[in-house]
């Protein structure tokens, strides 16, 4: 009996308390559905760590503004689409002030509209389709180097080595595998390249066999080859290249920012690839790394982790730019005007880039099965291609 | 005490009934027939004797043992075996392979399994024959021999055997019962179920006759053909 | 000519990993009525056993082999906890059942090993490539080809010679009946996911040649298409397995060969349009079909 009616008074405090909490002036709220299990958690679980890192290190401070303190609210939608819209319903109802949607075009969508509709700000930590805040309306933002963004660096890149021809490799079964190659070409059309050709190839297909083949035949050869295939495609494509006696140089994008790209030895000597940022020594990265390092006991899996944390920092200079603001509208302009704000990777601007940001490309060389910086790259507007 | 004890044995299938309360005995060097109509629930009482099926009541006791819980190949191991009605041969096995597969229960050497092959072939010499011949290719009588001797592969010390004359031509009939009356002569005990009544009191020791899952007549061949067996029986010849 | 050899040679490669994977799915089917969709997650269970056993400096071939017996074990074990339970239900059940382990599997794969892929080192020797007249065949290609060959003629003695693998065709073809003879049930099924977590394992290093890496979803794709191979070559058919892996593998390198660029998008539409042709004049699979015939 007295345990019952001790169980009893602690519910009734909690429940008395919560409401109090929730309604604390000194709090921000941020909720992110996000992809914890299934296909998209490989970019959604080392986006968490980043931003539990922030929300530690802001809170740790004495909050935003040394006044508010960030609670973060986590949902899982398990790589699905509709469990994305029932996940944003119910961190919306828990009244947050952003929303970090998941790892992808789709389910972001899917959360987006609903916080438009809630005139909450949204932002997607990690998808690149730039055309995603333009679907959803004011309300969504982009984080990460979006796919034309970075296409076009790539591009910079094939032009100051020399490149004439350029064949691209290309997959229509994510927009992200399709779209990056085509903006690459239109980047580098514009700047006096050709296309010697496209190939396709089905992402997963393990056995680049027949793809390979038909590279082999183009005449005239390629200067370069560049993709944006990723894990398992990428591995799989380049052994099968190399061992073919095709020596062409290969670009490839941020997909293929993983140990695996590093471990496999000989045939991933030389390829250079965009991402996010490179940690030189002193840069803002190599500290965000290490801090990263002290706090979880290991180090980053993968840049989202530093995207991630970005995120959280765009958030925190809004809410000073705004006079400490929290209602979506307020929130929303802020970020829209934000300009130059330190981040994790380097810098990240909003004003004038309808809500997808321009932010620092890193380009590497694999080189003894370790990643080099090559440079860093801040395209030009202009010679961006629109998204599409 | 008999070698096969069966008390009160009764089998459903969901809401069908079929066998109930059904008591038998055989002893040891018997044939004992067990008869009945199509449906009466001869099959049933075979297969939940073997484990096939589950028992809904009853217990069965082989050799002193109760084996009503016990997994179909432990009671194979016993010395109790089943050649099913159908023939049922492993019909892209080869003959060979039907024959060793019948001597999987006991965990002898080859050696031992071979010589009970060449045996089985001075039993059944067409099957010696055709030893290469995937088993799905002899003719229907050939598959009986093959699906008795492969049982026989197992030493049984009794032999259930379901129906072995179903769809075989007269002449056919006649060797599979003269193979039964040489079982006999060799020692293995034989609880018979027959549709050809006739054919099976001939060779029997003692009788059974199932109804709608119920023993309704039990004794002697000359008892049961007394009893007017074709009045439950109808489908004696 | 040579496009076209060079092709043919890629398809076999192709083909033979299919039909290792179809066959290690065909292998518990024709025993249980079960496919088992967990049969993916030995491949990943590979990948890991790998990964762990190179990160404990264990040597590479040694390495290879404790990934196949770790999924050899997994797949017995699977039996033994999730499948023996539910194995007199019905085959809705299992299936489920199967579904269920598999996601299971996923689940503890990404939370306590990682959601991102683990590297996994190839080494060079690995990456080259042969030349045979004026063809490159890769190093990897040939050793699918080769260990494809291998496995197959292994499997074949051993259901053809040996007692254990006797029964288990018996048991394929009707299980209770096999059991009349004294073959022992939970043995032959333990064997069958026995057999089939090897043949996830040996598929699964070929898989992972290609790839490098290892992550929780690995196996998704490959049990589709080993699926995919065991329903057009009929289900239950050991042969069939094999011969729908080798179908498919020749179907989908033969399209990406030879498919203009524009339709390029709508290959597997086509694969699969074809798999279903296949399927509607051998509507139980190649080989069921011959076998009915008889
Ligand atoms: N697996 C089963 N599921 C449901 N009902 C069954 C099953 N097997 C048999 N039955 C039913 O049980 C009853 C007895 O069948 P059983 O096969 O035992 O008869 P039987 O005496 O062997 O007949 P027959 O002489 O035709 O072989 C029948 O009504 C049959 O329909
Ligand atoms: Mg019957």
């Amino acid at each position: 009996m007295m345990k019952v009616t001790k169980i009893l008074s602690v519910a009734a405090t909690m429940l008395a308390v919560a409401p109090i909490a929730a309604q604390a002036e000194d709090t921000i709220k941020i909720g992110f559905v996000g992809a914890f299990t299934g296909a998209l958690a490989p970019y959604d679980q080392p986006t968490l760590q980043g931003v539990q890192l922030a929300v530690d290190q802001i809170n740790k401070a004495g909050g935003i503004d040394g006044k508010f303190k960030i609670e973060l609210i986590t949902r899982d939608m398990r790589s699905e689409t509709a469990q994305s819209a029932v996940m944003t319903q119910e961190v919306i109802d828990q009244q947050v002030n952003v929303l970090l949607s998941p790892c992808d075009v789709d389910p972001s969508v899917a959360a987006g509209q609903i916080a438009q509709a809630a005139q909450i700000p949204t932002i997607a930590p990690c998808a690149s389709t730039p055309t995603l805040p333009g679907i959803v309306g004011d309300y969504m933002f982009a984080n990460y180097t979006a796919d034309n963004l970075q296409a076009t660096a790539l591009a910079y890149f094939a032009q100051k080595q020399g490149y004439k021809n350029a064949l691209i490799l290309l997959s229509r079964d994510t927009p992200y595998t399709e779209k990056l190659p085509l903006y690459f070409a239109k980047a580098f059309e514009n700047k006096g390249g050709k296309i010697a050709g496209t190939v396709e190839f089905k992402m997963g297909q393990q056995d680049f066999s027949a793809e390979v083949t038909k590279i082999k035949g183009i005449s005239p050869a390629p200067d370069v080859i560049m993709t944006a295939a990723y894990e398992p495609d990428f591995p799989a494509f380049i052994k099968q290249l190399r061992s073919a006696g095709i020596k062409t140089p290969v670009l490839g994008s941020d997909g293929i920012d993983s140990p695996t790209t590093l471990g496999l030895g000989e045939v991933a000597e030389g390829v250079v690839f965009s991402n996010a940022g490179y940690p030189s020594e002193g840069s803002s990265l190599a500290k965000f790394n290490a801090d990263f390092k002290a706090f979880f006991k290991q180090d980053p899996s993968a840049v989202y982790t530093a995207t991630g944390y970005d995120v959280i920092k765009v958030i925190e200079a809004a809410i000073k730019a705004d006079g400490d603001k929290l209602d979506g509208p307020s929130i929303r302009d802020a970020i829209d005007n934000l300009e130059n704000v330190q981040v994790a990777t380097g810098t990240i601007t909003y004003k004038g880039m309808n809500r997808v940001p321009l932010r620092v490309v890193a380009l590497n060389r694999i080189v003894n099965g370790q990643k080099t910086h090559v440079e860093d790259i801040v395209p030009n507007g202009a010679d961006v291609p629109p998204a599409e | 005490m008999a070698l096969l004890d069966i008390e009160r044995l009764t089998v459903r299938y969901g809401a069908i009934q079929a066998v109930q309360d059904a008591g038998l005995s055989v002893a040891q060097g018997e044939i004992v027939t067990l008869l009945g109509a199509n449906g009466a629930g001869k099959s049933s009482l075979l297969n939940a004797c073997m484990g096939l099926v589950p028992l809904a009541g009853g217990e069965v006791h082989f050799d002193g043992h109760l084996i009503s819980a016990e997994r179909t190949e432990a009671i194979v191991r016993r010395g109790m075996t089943l050649t099913p009605e159908g023939r049922r041969v492993f019909p892209s096995l080869t003959v060979q392979e039907n024959l060793e597969i019948g001597a999987a229960a006991s965990r002898d050497l080859r050696q031992k399994s071979k010589m009970q092959r060449e045996e089985m072939y001075a039993l059944f010499p067409r099957l010696k024959e055709r030893f290469q011949q995937l088993a799905g290719t002899l003719s229907g009588g050939e598959q009986q021999m093959l699906a008795i001797a492969r049982s026989l592969m197992s030493e049984p010390r009794l032999l259930l055997l379901d129906e072995p004359s179903l769809g075989l031509a007269p002449n056919i009939v006649d060797q599979i019962f003269d193979i039964i009356a040489s079982l006999r002569r060799r020692g293995v005990t034989i609880l018979l179920v027959e549709q050809n009544a006739e054919l099976a009191l001939d060779v029997a020791d003692r009788g059974y006759v199932l109804a709608s899952g119920r023993v309704v007549l039990s004794g002697k061949p000359a008892e049961l053909r007394s009893a007017g067996l074709e009045r439950v029986y109808l489908g004696a010849a | 000519m040579e496009f076209f050899l060079q092709q043919f040679l890629n398809a076999l490669a192709l083909g033979g990993t299919y039909a290792l994977l179809g066959l290690g799915l065909a292998v518990v089917f024709s025993v249980l009525g079960l496919i088992n969709f967990a049969h993916g997650e030995l491949m990943t269970l590979t990948g890991y056993g790998i990964f762990y056993a190179l990160l404990f400096g264990v040597p590479y071939p040694l390495a290879l082999i404790i990934g196949v017996v770790l999924a050899t074990g997994a797949a017995i074990l699977m039996e033994r906890v999730a499948f023996r339970p539910v194995r007199n239900s019905s085959g809705t059940t299992m299936l489920l059942t199967s579904f269920a382990v598999s996601t299971i599997l996923h689940i503890l794969f990404q939370n306590l090993i990682s959601a991102r892929p683990k590297a996994i080192a190839v080494p060079n020797s690995l990456t080259g490539a042969v030349a045979i007249a004026d063809m490159q065949i890769g190093v990897i290609q040939l050793l699918s080809i080769l260990v494809t060959a291998v496995s197959l003629l292994a499997l074949t003695l051993f259901l053809r010679r040996s007692l254990l693998g006797i029964a288990m065709r018996a048991a394929a073809e009707d299980f209770n009946v096999a059991r009349l003879m004294g073959v022992n049930a939970n043995l032959v099924i333990s064997t069958a996911f026995g057999i089939s977590g090897v043949l996830a394992g040996i598929a699964g290093i070929l898989w992972l040649f290609q790839r490098g890496s290892v992550d929780p979803l690995m196996g998704f794709l490959p049990v589709l298409k080993a699926f995919i191979a065991v329903v057009l070559g009929g289900l239950g058919s050991l042969s069939g397995a094999v011969i729908g892996g080798f179908i498919l593998g020749f179907i989908e390198v033969g399209l990406r060969a030879y498919l203009p660029d524009g339709v390029l998008a709508y290959r597997d539409a086509i694969s699969l349009t074809l798999v279903i042709l296949v399927l509607f004049f051998w509507p139980q699979g190649i080989v069921a079909r011959r076998e009915a015939v008889r």
